[in-house]
Order: structure tokens, then C-alpha cells, then sequence
């Protein structure tokens, strides 16, 4: 148990930098200001956040009791913290199990596997703890305060947020174990990581729509229907939201009302909580360290012929067109740069198009629409350039321009290219990005209207043109201060 | 050809002084070893002379050109090979090399002929195609030598050169040393490797807690130790002391 807590400490030491801060400290005075000013900026930039997000619960709270519907208040604050702990989880899962080099140096020291897993596990934790009492204790307060509940009720509630985080966390990891397990994916991580970033943004997207044509679906008539069925059973909406976490039934069982059973199901609770991380125990003893230990494979490439080297080699550039290459390659091989750079560009139209096929646009619609383009076109120029300008400015390729060169970047700071160079090649590669994306929304738009030419070329040159001083304000910014590591 | 005058930088809230008003000269066609106990201040210092640390005091001029009034100009003057040469890990190593020919303007027949000649003595050249990221550290060292190689520097800057390097590879690299400084070119160096930097250094400075304790050629350190020793043992005589 000592060695366990010790390695759990380690982890967490190293991922919140707890020892540096301290170091700092004592050692480097403005640095430790600057962390601790950060930290608190953070707590006053989120503080409103967080009295808002209890005001919002408060109302759900008196809505959902106004409807008799209050037995699925603490399932629905469980589901959702559960659902936001899945997803912020995958990262920190990767992260510390797969991406962290902290696992070469453990694997040759006399430690059992299970202990490794576990610390590393129990690091991970210890920040999803903080992030549950903020999002699931409120919840609870507000329930237990608004039925009057009592001490009882209280002491039922610690167990309830020991094991929300940890059920999830611990099925995720040990699934997450089980997926890395296959060779072929092995030294890809990149690769996976990019993966869930596409089915994250794939779900929101799905469930948006999924609620979008619902809703479109549903007529006066069914929201009545709806209305009476939760007046008439209060348990209706728990039941919908209920099952898509199952172990949030058991909380509403044994804290919405206190009886004999209640200490029941949350035992039952605490069990599932167990048989979660023995799973990942045996899972991660099985998979985990054998996964790694078996190295990762390395892509190789055909060897290339005199002339086919000659001629990759001696094409001379200019330096601004060498750092534009450079930037562009790093950028588009490596699949989370790929993502956070090139998705917003194709989500964005994507999501235009997909909302108008969705939501069903009628023919009076549409030509209302056209007549209106026909008599004011410079309103939708106007639009079309606000959208460009939006590429620019959420697409972040050069506010992480310098950033993406990671350690690498000593070599930037080494060859001898001039900032206007420098300049030059990276706006190039956002600029580039952004023109794709204004492609794709002249197509999708075009396909609902057809656009004259000087509205394409008007917003296509003010685009570019408004977007450019956001673009060297990030790259100015980035290049003050890049995150390196 | 590299002249460092009162160079000091200090970390932290300026208590710590890595480097503490250090001054030396390399000339033209010298091989210049740099050595001293880890955290004494030799990368601290080779940082500052490449222009990836900012000196807090002194002056840094290279080929005549000041590091921090002309710094493009300074730049060509010198490449430089870090003691873990991270480079672009997704980038395959032709295109890596290409970059290098590219901000540096080698002409094409030039990076033809270094490209080749130095491809084929680092044995690098089968994995010309392949991505950084599937290098070694040995390999990636080697590509950073190749590429720091390309404009034919009038100063070569190394910091820990031969940490990874197979027996064949330190072999051909002190050769290419010496031999760039027959042409009157510099080669600055640092190093723990004693034997090496006896070999191979005209003249040699020993650095302990960010000052210069000792500078000269081999006859002079050891005129100054007073007996026929070996550098290993001025080198801990000195730095002990």
C-alpha cells in the first residue's frame, strides 16, 4: 500500500508539477508568481462560470419539481458529469498510460504491475475528483436541500462521489488497454488520438442532429402527450435518462429517497465500483505492460534511387517557401496538429450543409431566400466574409505555429531566415488552410443559391484580407511565447 | 574567429550564475575543446554563442560579425549540432536535409556534392526516405551532423558530438574536424570524453562554475600543472580543487 501511494504521489507530483512549483518558489521567484497568478486568474475566470452553472441547476431543479419530475434531477447531474469525465477522461487515459515516457524508466524496477497501473490510475483520478466536486456536488446540495434531507443522506453522499469518476475511468482505461493491444496499431498513437478527436466531434454532431430532427419530428400533439405522462408518472424522465448510465439509477435509488434500501443500492454502488477497477487490474496486467514491452513499430519507407534523390534534392526554394513546406509537412503528418488546424474549415461547412439537409428546407424557402440575395447581395458577402474571417481566427494555425515545432524548435531559433520570411511561410500554410475551407463554404453555398462572381471574389478578398491581422496577432503571440513541451 | 568578451548569464532571480564573465578567443584552423563538470556552464555558454539564449552581459562575435547586432549575418557563419539533437520527428530525412540547403542557400551543385559525400561516410543514406521519428538517437545524430554539414561552415559548433556516435561515425567526425580546420575553418567543441579532446584540440578551456579556470594548448596545461600529466588528471586536479 506504501509503495503504491508512494508511485501515485510520483505521477501526480510530475503531471501537476508540484515539485517545480515549489522550486520555483524558492528558487525563481517570478516564475512561481506567474504560475500562482495563473492559478488564481483561472479560479477568477471561472468563478462566475461556476455561480451560473449552480443558478442553472437551481432552475432545473424548481422546473423539474414544478413537473413532479425531481427523482431525476441527481441522474441527470450524474449522467452528464459521467458523460464530460468520459470525455475529458480519454485524453488524460492516452496520456498518462500511452503517451507519458514515464513507463520506460518503471518497467525495469522491481514493481508489480498492478501497482504501476494503479498509481498511474490513482494520478488520473485525483484530478477528475476536483473536477466531480465541482460538477456533481452542487447537484447534491441542491437535492439534498430542496427535499430536506439529513445527515443520513449526507454520509451517502461521499460514497456517490468517490465512485463517479472511478467507474467510468476505470472501464474506459481498461477498454482503451484492450484496443492497444492489437500490433497494428502499436507506435501509432498519434494516429488514435486523432481518431477520437474525429468521433468526439462525430457524437456532439450526431446527438445535435439527433435532437434537431427530433424535435422537428415532434408535434404539438406528442409535447402534450409528453406533458401529461410526466405529471402523471414521476419517474418517466428518470427512466430515459436513467439508462444511459446504468450505475445512475442505483444513485437515484438510494438517494432520492432514504429508506432501509438506500444503504443498500449504494453499497451495490460501491461494488460495481470494485468489480470496475479488478477489471482494469486484470486487464492492465494482462495487456497493458506487455503491450508496451513489445515496442512499438516504426514506418519505413523504399529507399530511393540516385536519381530520384537528385531530384527530391536539388530543387532549390526560396526561405520563406522552405519554412511554408516545412510547417505545412509537420502540420499535415502529424494527425492532432492535422485535426486541431484543418477540422474547423471542413466542420463548419460541413455542419451548414448538414443542417440544411436536415432540417428540410422547403422550395417558398429557398426562393424567398434567393430573392432576397438578389435584391441585398452585399448582406450575404458580408456574411460569407464573417464566416472567412472566423477560419482564420478559430483555426489557430499560426497561434501554434512555433508551438508545433515542440523541442525542435532550437532550430528555428538557429538557421539564419529573416522574420519577414519567418512570416511569410507560416501565414502562407494558414492562409492556405483558409482558403480551403472558404472552397468548401462557396460550394455548400452555392448549392442552395447560385452566387454571382463578384460576391465569390469580393468575399474570398476580404476574407483573406480581414483575417490577416488575426493571423499575425497569433503568430506574434506564439512566437513570444510557445509551448514547447 | 569566435571571440567571446565578459559573458555572463545568470538563471532563476539571478542568483544562479550558469556563466560568470567569461572571455576566449578561437582562431581560425583551431580545433577548440570546452570541458568542465556537468552544470558548470558549457551549454549555457554554447547556447548564447548560437543564439538560443540571450546573454544577460558581454559580447559574442563571430567571423567578425557581432551575434546579437547582426544576428542573420552571425548565423551563416556557424552551424550547430546539440547534445540530443531533436529534430522534426514526422519529416523524412531528405526532406529534413533539402530544409537545411534550402535557409542556408546552398547552391545545387554544392548540396549534391556534400549531400552525397557525407550520406555515404555516415552510412545514412539507405535511410535517406525514412521519417526522423524512426531514427535512433545514433541516426538522428548523424543526420544533424550531415545537415550542419551542407553550407560548409566557417565555424562548426558541436556540444557533446560523439554521445551516440558508433566507433566508425567519431572516427570519420574527428577527421572531418581536422580537416575543416586545415582549411582555416574553427571547430568549438564540448566534451567529457578526455582522450578525445587531448587528440584532437589545439588548445582546450576548462570551465568550473560558470569561469574559465584554465585555457591553452596541452603543453601549456601541463606546463602549468608543473609535470608530464595526462588531461584526465589536470582536468580532476583543477576541477576539484
Amino acid at each position: 500500500m506504501k509503495e503504491l501511494m508512494g508511485l501515485a504521489k510520483l505521477f501526480i507530483n510530475e503531471s501537476w508539477g508540484i515539485s517545480q512549483f515549489i522550486y520555483n518558489k524558492n528558487h525563481n521567484q517570478k516564475a512561481f508568481f506567474k504560475q500562482l497568478g495563473l492559478m488564481v486568474l483561472l479560479v477568477v475566470a471561472l468563478f462566475p462560470s461556476f455561480i451560473m452553472y449552480i443558478s442553472f441547476m437551481g432552475i432545473l431543479y424548481a422546473g423539474l419539481s414544478f413537473v413532479g419530475q425531481t427523482s431525476s434531477f441527481l441522474v441527470l447531474g450524474f449522467v452528464m458529469t459521467t458523460l464530460l469525465i468520459i470525455v475529458f477522461g480519454i485524453m488524460q487515459v492516452l496520456s498518462e498510460f500511452y503517451f507519458s515516457k514515464n513507463v520506460e524508466e518503471l518497467i525495469p524496477l522491481p514493481l508489480a504491475p498492478e501497482k504501476i497501473i494503479l498509481g498511474k490510475f490513482i494520478s488520473i483520478l485525483a484530478s477528475e475528483y476536483i473536477f466531480t466536486l465541482i460538477a456533481y456536488l452542487p447537484v447534491l446540495v441542491i437535492y439534498g436541500i430542496g427535499q430536506g434531507m439529513g445527515i443520513l443522506y449526507a454520509l451517502l453522499c461521499l460514497p456517490v462521489l468517490l465512485s463517479l469518476p472511478l467507474i467510468p475511468l476505470a472501464l474506459l482505461t481498461a477498454l482503451f488497454m484492450l484496443i492497444m493491444k492489437g500490433s497494428s496499431i502499436k507506435g501509432r498513437q498519434d494516429v488514435i488520438q486523432m481518431l477520437f478527436s474525429v468521433l468526439f466531434v462525430a457524437a456532439i454532431l450526431g446527438l445535435q442532429f439527433y435532437f434537431s430532427s427530433t424535435l422537428n419530428m415532434s408535434t404539438d400533439g406528442d409535447m402534450q402527450q409528453i406533458l401529461n405522462s410526466m405529471l402523471n408518472n414521476n419517474e418517466i424522465l428518470l427512466n430515459r435518462i436513467g439508462y444511459l448510465v446504468p450505475t445512475s439509477l442505483l444513485v437515484a435509488w438510494g438517494l432520492n429517497v432514504m429508506t432501509p434500501m438506500s444503504l443498500v443500492w449504494i453499497i451495490l454502488l460501491l461494488v460495481v465500483a470494485v468489480a470496475s477497477l479488478w477489471i482494469l487490474v486484470q486487464v492492465g496486467k494482462r495487456f497493458y505492460l506487455n503491450s508496451l514491452a513489445s515496442g512499438s513499430v516504426a514506418r519505413k519507407s523504399k529507399a530511393l534511387s540516385a536519381d530520384q534523390r537528385k531530384k527530391k534534392l536539388l530543387r532549390r526554394r526560396s526561405k520563406a517557401l522552405a519554412i511554408f513546406f516545412m510547417d505545412m509537412q509537420n502540420m499535415l503528418r502529424t494527425p492532432i496538429f492535422l485535426f486541431n488546424n484543418v477540422s474547423v474549415v471542413i466542420i463548419v461547412p460541413l455542419c451548414l450543409l448538414l443542417g440544411l439537409t436536415f432540417s428540410g428546407i422547403d422550395q417558398s424557402d429557398l426562393s424567398e431566400l434567393q430573392s432576397f440575395y438578389q435584391t441585398m447581395p452585399f448582406v450575404v458577402t458580408y456574411i460569407l466574409i464573417g464566416i472567412f474571417i472566423f477560419f482564420g481566427a478559430t483555426a489557430a494555425t499560426t497561434a501554434t505555429s512555433f508551438s508545433r515545432e515542440g523541442k525542435a524548435s532550437w532550430m528555428t531559433r538557429v538557421i539564419p531566415v529573416s522574420t519577414s520570411d519567418q512570416i511569410i511561410g507560416r501565414t502562407l500554410s494558414a492562409l492556405l488552410i483558409q482558403g480551403l475551407g472558404m472552397i468548401f463554404t462557396v460550394a455548400v453555398v452555392f448549392y442552395i443559391m447560385p452566387l454571382k462572381l463578384e460576391t465569390i471574389v469580393m468575399a474570398l478578398l476580404l476574407g483573406l484580407v480581414g483575417s490577416m491581422p488575426i493571423l499575425l496577432l497569433g503568430l506574434f503571440v506564439d512566437a513570444s511565447r510557445p509551448l514547447i513541451n | 574567429m569566435l571571440k567571446i568578451e565578459n559573458l555572463s548569464k545568470a538563471y532563476g532571480d539571478k542568483k544562479i550564475k550558469a556563466v560568470d564573465n567569461i572571455s576566449l578567443e578561437v582562431k581560425p584552423g583551431e580545433i577548440f575543446g570546452f570541458m568542465g563538470p556537468n552544470g558548470a556552464g558549457k551549454t549555457t555558454t554554447i547556447k548564447m554563442i548560437v543564439g538560443l539564449l540571450k546573454a544577460d552581459s558581454g559580447k559574442i562575435t563571430i567571423n567578425g560579425i557581432d551575434n546579437q547586432k547582426n544576428i542573420m549575418e552571425a548565423k551563416k557563419q556557424f552551424s550547430y549540432v546539440p547534445d540530443t539533437p531533436v529534430l522534426f520527428d514526422k519529416i523524412k530525412a531528405i526532406e529534413y536535409l533539402k530544409f537545411m540547403a534550402d535557409v542556408y542557400g546552398v547552391s545545387v551543385q554544392d548540396r549534391e556534392r556534400v549531400f552525397e559525400e557525407y550520406t555515404d561516410l555516415f552510412e545514412i543514406k539507405k535511410a535517406i526516405n525514412d521519417p526522423i521519428g524512426s531514427f535512433s538517437h545514433g541516426m538522428k545524430q548523424k543526420l544533424a551532423l550531415v545537415g550542419a554539414l551542407l553550407h560548409d561552415p566557417e565555424l562548426f559548433i558541436l556540444d557533446e558530438p560523439m554521445v551516440g556516435l558508433d566507433p566508425k561515425s567519431s572516427f570519420e567526425l574527428k577527421r572531418i574536424m581536422r580537416e575543416r580546420c586545415d582549411q582555416g575553418k574553427s571547430v568549438f567543441f564540448s566534451t567529457h570524453v578526455l582522450e578525445v579532446a587531448e587528440k584532437l584540440c589545439d588548445r582546450i578551456a576548462i570551465i568550473k562554475n560558470g569561469q574559465i579556470i584554465e585555457v591553452g594548448s596541452m603543453d601549456q596545461l601541463r606546463a602549468q600543472a608543473g609535470s608530464q600529466e595526462s588531461l584526465e588528471e589536470i582536468f580532476l586536479e583543477l576541477t576539484e580543487s
